[in-house]
């Protein structure tokens, strides 16, 4: 498979550079304090080519397999020279990290005086100082209010220098935790390199070098392949995020439009907003660690290896000075839960719709997934006087979109770590002056589909052990829109919503056993928090968070009763919700009713092919139209020799082969209020800024598309 | 110590055997297998133990009255888990907090527990089945805060209305989990004296006295596993006791516990979760003995059979725990067990190759249609076809004679499927197959023993199950171990483990505390580990063991203020006091520096214990091993034949087969050998050498 190297060895040598990894990642989650770390595995390790080309990585955040390879190409662009025992530490997201708060630690490897390879790792640091708590600082204007950005020789002969070590120490509001998570980096990258020379000391510096490239070269291959196998064309979407800062009320929108020519992918953000003003920017590198997740997750999948041959075959470009390529000195600290998450949201969407039209890869299409972070950091002083403050990791309880043959995973984590988990409620209240009033399944909040998204789950909190708690919101976005796309007449899930609510009677109704499950249970006034917010939390009062469900699949009136049924007696789906989205009729004792579900489901087709207008060609999309398009209710197939898409549970032909169905079919303009009870709640799901638009097959009116729009 | 005239019996029940070993009051180990039977497993046992009787006396009444200890490996938990074949239960919980387990720790419950490859496959990695559904779940007012104070009273309304629709809907048994009730277990206590109101007879399982253990999600797991399996297990374990009772049996029924230790049958109803996984335990169990008798405190375990290789480690001469194993996907159970790290690795792992790369796994053949060399459809490579190609099985003696190989199928499926892809011939593929699975036994064992923060070069390794002994030389030298042992029992040395395992019970409460030297963190410990060790020593009494004969072993688990894991270390009896605590700090520093390296503790970090733990072990009287003269080392009496074996590194060699099932204690046999036992076959290569020592095991180690 390479000149010097047979498949055998090959083999052998490549699954002891994996174990080397895992033994890397595993030093990490021991020693470090942090539960973004070790919850939520926020970090990740690798190892190297010489020229910084990641090899293996560890499965862990995705986002630093990419961003880790950048640090490395600019340490050896900009350090001039290094040595043996030399360890670097650099944070600087115009240098290649995400954002400030993830620290990468590489080292080169010697071997007869020169460097043969690179060792590292990045780890997200609970903080690093800047104008906000826990360095997500969503009330800086430029990258000289957030934390510093450190590019640092941090050991010399493999110690870790003290001087350097307390500069970043005393820069952190928390010091212990910066400080041990620090050394579980270096501890790592230690271990690292001693199984690195004990593997090159047994099979000779050659030949690991030799599989260490010929890893990539073949994951390259592979990669080509599976793209190769896809049908040639462009798809394009547009997501939102509704404020950039504290503050702010601005919508900005992504535009993205993927090209798949041969066997490469070609992202393009043209047509997207200019950088902000808040740290949500993303740098380049940021957006190309977003955008290439859903390649690495839903194209390479187990099958092919995760490492640098994506940037062979996978290009991403976005204009300069734009939210997604921002220009220095835009603040970008919450950019990982900022744009470059959304980067994860509009490319996992242009992903699934190309997948959509490969009958090889249909079961891979999975439009949304986990699609605003809903991050929220709680400090306060506890009444023994500490201070202590963390990232709650609730958010991983949101759900995913449903695939083309079953639902969506209910709380299904990050798509960027498959070992994200929430914390045990116990462990939050052990750490933080708080008391959860509840963490429950929130009914209805899947989105409507032939298959349904998954669900989330609903947080409530109040401070306890503290007089009162400060709140600093980073949520992506979904207080106004969802993102949470559905595909194919699929409707999205629900949105992502911080909410407090004040002066409630939550004290009063858990001394008398009576506990609250929702809003209205808690008493007091709600107030709905835009997507970036900070507030104090009184004694009485209480936070009440969700992050987004999952869209759904196809159209929810051909979704199977009997599921509908199941969902409801399992507390999925509420018995209103069973009729409104789905036309389903249940008895008092929840028995289905077959005949009156069919007379509903059909009444219902009716009613859209009444109330529906025809669709004319569309000015208001920005980008270009889809130029394939295949989906649950809509075919490609020849019509007197012309290629024609047809609708697939009629026969009706909607359009030429190569034309947007959804200009020709007829098209509905509804509320967002009508995927669910949880979009747009401030506005009582009536937002003035965003709409959903419905396809309807002229001939039978099954739903083929929804699709959430900003209003113009 | 002596053994009373008698016999100590292990059975160990496994996919496709059930295996049994009995020790004669003299020593002497005999050993037999019966076909495991699925549906009533007890048959397995009393087939197995009825056909070994003719080796000991011959009349099973007589045996099984003679018996003195008859200590039992099930499946029956672990299969009830998987095949979802458990109780009807109904679950209890804090209200607001009943979808614990649904939402699982968001994707804890999905990921949680399997393969890398698995959970990669983004798609396709299904949640799996809930063992509660949100039909059969209840929550109920109550609340208990981080400091034990009740924030809200349980309100008696709900629990009663809960515990009586629950049982309107049929359930069996019923697990009740409330927030923090390993601070303060009043509310789970009430609840279930409220269930035993409604329903006499219902299994009730208990989160505080399970696992009051902090993190409500494994919790919940733990106890829901409990119930779910409990009344499965009491009814199985009541069956077989009568049956053996019988025949004879004049002793309580012991069963093996994931830990390695055994409980009584009595206990089975509280102790059903620590029944689960129970059955890869009973190796360690088995090496830890015979590594002692043969003066080995350090041991790495390799057991590899068809679909698996799993490692575990004795150091010291004590296992590795694991805190929070999973049982199955997405199910944590705060038990502590007996430490055994899995890969698909077996010798149906299957060979394929994109067109660049051979590999070999993660899929298997496993036993149906198996191997190509079966002849049962199976069309795959997999390692056993490697094996006979070159030439280190034999197609006539494969399982003592019982399965016959089809050498030229393994050769087609070989070419076929891996050969002419990569342009290498059969042999050449053969030879490579064997070398990646090797290497990744290897790496799996190094990685084991490294992440404990101990040396490879400080063991020796144990090599048992049918598979491992033919791999186990050339991964042990990779790793520079000491020797390989390929013990005589090695086809039975699970069950051999249970005859040797010792009545262990585990105690463990979360008590939250930061380390500091002074009267209220003595107060806790005081309180905490006297509240322990008073429990074990009532639950030894209602076992009939009096204090003395029982051993009590305190452990902490500690971590730096913050951390998320916890390090273990052994603590010793009596009053904490201002020097114990700095000697706390100093063992937690010094574990965490073997673990982690120099430099990577840090004195100015707060400590925290997180959970206190107690071990209470009745020590079973062990029988001493019979050993036997050594005898002429030539062992050329026993030659088989000779065969000629192909390895990528020394290419084609000719090479003595020997006769294992014959051989004596001082036989010495030069590698390259293969030596064929009924059971497996043992690759000994060039430069190496095995002896047959006094207790009739293999001790393979370089030639002198």
């Amino acid at each position: 498979m390479n000149g010097v190297l047979d498949p055998v060895t090959f083999e052998v040598i490549k699954h002891r550079l994996w174990q080397i990894t895992d033994e890397q990642g595993a030093t990490i989650r021991t020693i470090s304090t942090s539960p973004i770390v070790v919850e939520g595995n926020d970090f990740n390790v690798g190892l190297f080519t010489r020229d910084g080309d990641i090899v293996v990585t560890g499965p862990y955040v995705l986002h630093h397999v990419t961003t880790m390879d950048a640090v490395i190409k600019s340490v050896i662009r900009e350090a001039g020279e290094f040595a043996d025992g030399d360890i670097f530490l650099v944070n600087d997201p115009y240098l290649g990290a995400l954002h400030q708060n993830d620290i990468a630690v590489v080292a080169p490897f010697f071997h007869d005086g020169e460097p043969i390879l690179w060792i590292g790792n990045v780890l997200h640091h609970a903080d690093l100082a800047g104008i906000d708590e826990g360095s997500f600082c969503i009330n800086a204007s430029n990258v000289f209010q957030e934390a510093p950005r450190y590019f640092l020789k941090i050991a010399h002969g493999g110690r870790l220098a003290s001087d350097v070590e307390r500069t970043i120490v005393t820069n952190s509001r928390l010091p212990d935790m910066v400080a041990l998570d620090l050394r579980a980096q270096v501890g790592a990258l230690n271990v690292a390199r001693q199984r690195v020379q004990e593997l090159v000391d047994e099979r000779g510096v050659e030949t690991v070098l030799a599989v260490m490239d010929g890893s990539i070269d073949h994951a390259d291959r592979r990669l080509r392949e599976r793209i190769g196998e896809l049908p040639d064309g462009s798809w394009s979407t547009e997501v939102y995020m509704d404020t950039d800062r504290v503050g702010s009320d601005r919508i900005l929108k992504v535009c993205l439009r993927l090209d798949k020519r041969g066997d490469e992918l070609f992202f393009d953000y043209a047509g997207t907003d200019p950088q902000s003003q808040g740290a949500v920017n993303a740098t380049l590198h940021a957006c190309y660690a977003g955008t290439t997740t859903p390649v690495y997750t839903f194209l390479c999948g187990s099958e092919i290896d995760w490492n640098g041959s994506v940037k062979r075959s996978v290009h991403v470009d976005a204009p300069e000075g734009t939210v997604m390529n921002a220009r220095h000195p835009a603040p970008v600290s919450i950019c990982s839960i900022g744009f470059s998450w959304l980067a994860s949201v509009a490319a996992s969407r242009v992903v699934a719709q190309m997948l959509s039209c490969s009958d090889t890869y249909r079961d891979r299409v999975c439009p949304s997934w986990l699609v605003s972070c809903n991050g929220n950091n709680v400090f306060g002083v506890t009444d023994e006087g500490k201070f202590v403050g963390a990232l709650l990791s609730d958010h991983r309880g949101g759900g995913a979109a449903a695939r083309s043959f079953a639902d969506g995973f209910d709380h299904a984590g990050t798509l960027f770590s498959y070992l994200s988990y929430m914390s045990d409620v116990e462990s939050q209240e052990w750490k933080l002056p708080i008391l959860y009033v509840y963490r429950r399944r929130l009914p209805d909040s899947a989105g409507p589909g032939m298959y349904r998204g998954g669900l989330t789950a609903v947080t409530a909190l109040a401070p306890y052990g503290a007089r009162s708690l400060l709140l600093k919101s980073q949520n992506t976005a979904g207080a106004d829109e969802s993102n949470a796309a559905g595909i194919h007449g699929g409707y999205p899930g629900a949105g992502s919503q911080v909410s407090v609510v004040r002066d409630t009677e939550v004290w009063e109704r858990l001394t008398a056993g009576d506990i609250p499950l929702d809003y209205a249970e808690l008493g007091g006034e709600i107030e709905h928090l835009p997507s970036k917010a900070e507030r104090d939390l009184g004694p009485d009062d209480v936070l009440v968070f969700y992050p987004p469900g999952g869209g759904g699949y196809g159209d929810p009136l051909d979704r199977d009763p009997q599921r509908v049924r199941t969902d409801v007696l399992d507390g999925a789906v509420s018995r209103r919700a069973a009729l409104a989205h789905y036309g389903v009729l249940l008895s008092e004792d929840l028995l289905l009713d077959e005949e009156a579900t069919r007379a509903e489901r059909a009444a219902r087709r009716a009613e859209r092919l009444r109330s529906a207008h025809h669709a004319v060609p569309d000015a208001e999309r920005t980008g270009p139209y889809p130029t394939r398009w295949i989906g649950e209710n809509v075919q490609r197939a020849e019509s007197d020799g012309v290629a024609v898409l047809r609708c697939g549970n009629c026969g009706h032909v909607l359009c030429g082969g190569d034309e947007d169905p959804r200009d020709h079919g007829l098209r509905r303009r509804t509320d967002l209020a009508d995927a669910g009870p949880w979009l747009a709640v401030k506005w009582d799901g009536r937002s003035p800024n965003f709409e959903l638009v419905e396809s309807i097959c002229p001939g039978c009116g099954v739903l083929f598309d929804v699709d959430e729009r900003l209003k113009r | 110590m002596t053994m009373g005239s008698g016999y100590v019996v292990g059975v160990d029940t496994g996919g496709t055997f059930t295996d049994i070993v009995i020790i004669d009051s003299a020593g002497g180990i005999h050993f037999d297998k019966a076909f495991s039977t699925p549906n009533d497993p007890s048959e397995g046992v009393l087939n197995a133990l009825e056909s070994a009787s003719k080796f000991v006396a011959g009349d099973v009444r007589e045996v099984a009255g003679s018996i003195l200890r008859f200590s039992h490996g099930t499946t029956v938990g672990t299969n009830a888990v998987i095949q979802r074949r458990g109780a009807r239960v109904g679950l209890v919980m804090t209200k607001g907090f009943e979808d614990t387990a649904l939402i699982g720790r968001g994707p804890m419950g999905k990921n949680g527990g399997i393969p890398h490859v698995q959970a990669t496959d983004f798609v396709h990695n299904e949640r799996p089945a809930p063992l509660v559904g949100g039909a059969l779940t209840r929550g109920v007012g109550e609340r208990i805060a981080v400091d034990g104070r009740v924030i809200a009273p349980l309100n008696e309304a709900e629990a009663r209305r809960a515990v009586r629709e629950l049982l309107d809907e049929g359930v069996e048994s019923i697990a009740i989990c409330c927030l923090w009730s390993l601070r303060n277990d009043a509310h789970e206590r009430r609840i279930a004296e409220l269930a035993r109101e409604a329903s006499p007879d219902l299994s009730v399982s208990l989160s505080a006295e399970i696992s009051p253990v902090l993190g409500e999600f494994p919790r919940t797991m733990t106890t829901i596993v409990n119930a779910y399996v409990g009344p499965v297990l009491v009814r199985y374990v009541d069956r077989l006791h009568k049956q053996l009772t019988e025949r004879g049996l004049r002793v309580p029924l012991q069963l093996m516990m994931c830990s390695g230790g055994a409980t009584l049958s009595s206990n089975v109803q509280r102790k059903a979760v620590s029944l689960v996984n129970s059955g890869v335990v009973g190796g360690l169990v088995a090496a830890r003995y015979l590594g002692s008798a043969l003066g080995y405190e350090n041991v790495i375990t390799t057991d590899m059979g068809g679909t698996s290789f799993d490692v575990g480690i004795i150091h010291r001469g004590r296992q590795e725990t694991e805190k929070m194993p999973f049982v199955a996907q997405g199910i944590p159970v705060q038990v502590p067990s007996a430490q055994v790290v899995t890969i698909g690795a077996g010798g149906g792992s299957i060979a394929w190759t994109d067109g660049d790369r051979l590999m070999v796994g993660p899929q298997s053949a496993g036993a149906d249609p198996g191997p190509a060399c079966y002849g049962m459809g199976g069309t795959e490579p997999t390692v056993t076809d490697a094996l006979l190609v070159l030439g280190l099985l034999d197609p006539d003696n494969f399982f003592g004679g019982r399965k016959r190989l089809d050498r030229s199928a393994a050769e087609a499926a070989i070419l076929d499927r891996v050969g002419r892809p990569l342009g290498m011939t059969a042999r050449e593929a053969a030879a490579g197959i064997y070398e990646i699975i090797t290497a990744k036994m290897g790496d799996l064992i190094r990685k084991t023993t490294v992440e404990s923060g101990y040396d490879p070069r400080e063991f020796v390794v144990f090599a048992y199950g049918g598979a491992a002994p033919a791999h186990a030389c050339l991964y042990s030298a990779a790793l520079g171990a000491k020797e390989v042992v390929v013990p005589y029992s090695s086809s039975v040395f699970s069950a051999l483990g249970c005859a040797l395992s010792d009545i262990t019970y585990s105690y463990a409460r979360s008590e939250p505390t930061t380390l500091e030297a002074n009267e209220p963190v003595f107060a806790t410990f005081r309180d905490v580990f006297g509240g322990l060790e008073e429990q074990a020593l009532a639950d030894m009494a209602e076992s009939g063991y009096s204090p003395e004969e029982v051993v009590l072993l305190r452990k902490l688990d500690l971590r730096y203020e913050g951390q998320m894991s916890e390090i273990t270390i052994d603590w010793r009896p009596g009053e904490l006091t201002a020097e114990g605590a700095q000697e706390i700090r100093r063992i937690f520093e010094e574990s965490y520096e073997t673990r982690f390296g120099a430099g990577t503790s840090r004195k100015e970090s707060p400590m925290e214990i997180i959970t206190f733990r107690v071990d209470a072990l009745k020590e079973i009287e062990k029988p001493v091993l019979r050993r036997e003269e050594e005898g002429d080392p030539d062992p050329s009496a026993l030659l088989r034949t000779t065969r000629d074996i192909y390895l990528r590194d020394v290419g084609t060699v000719r090479t003595n087969i020997y006769d294992g099932d014959l051989l004596r204690p001082g036989h010495e046999i030069p590698g390259p050998a293969v030596v064929e036992r009924r059971d497996t076959s043992v690759f000994v290569p060039v430069g190496q050498v095995a002896r047959v020592d006094p207790y009739r095991n293999l001790r393979i180690g370089v030639a002198r």
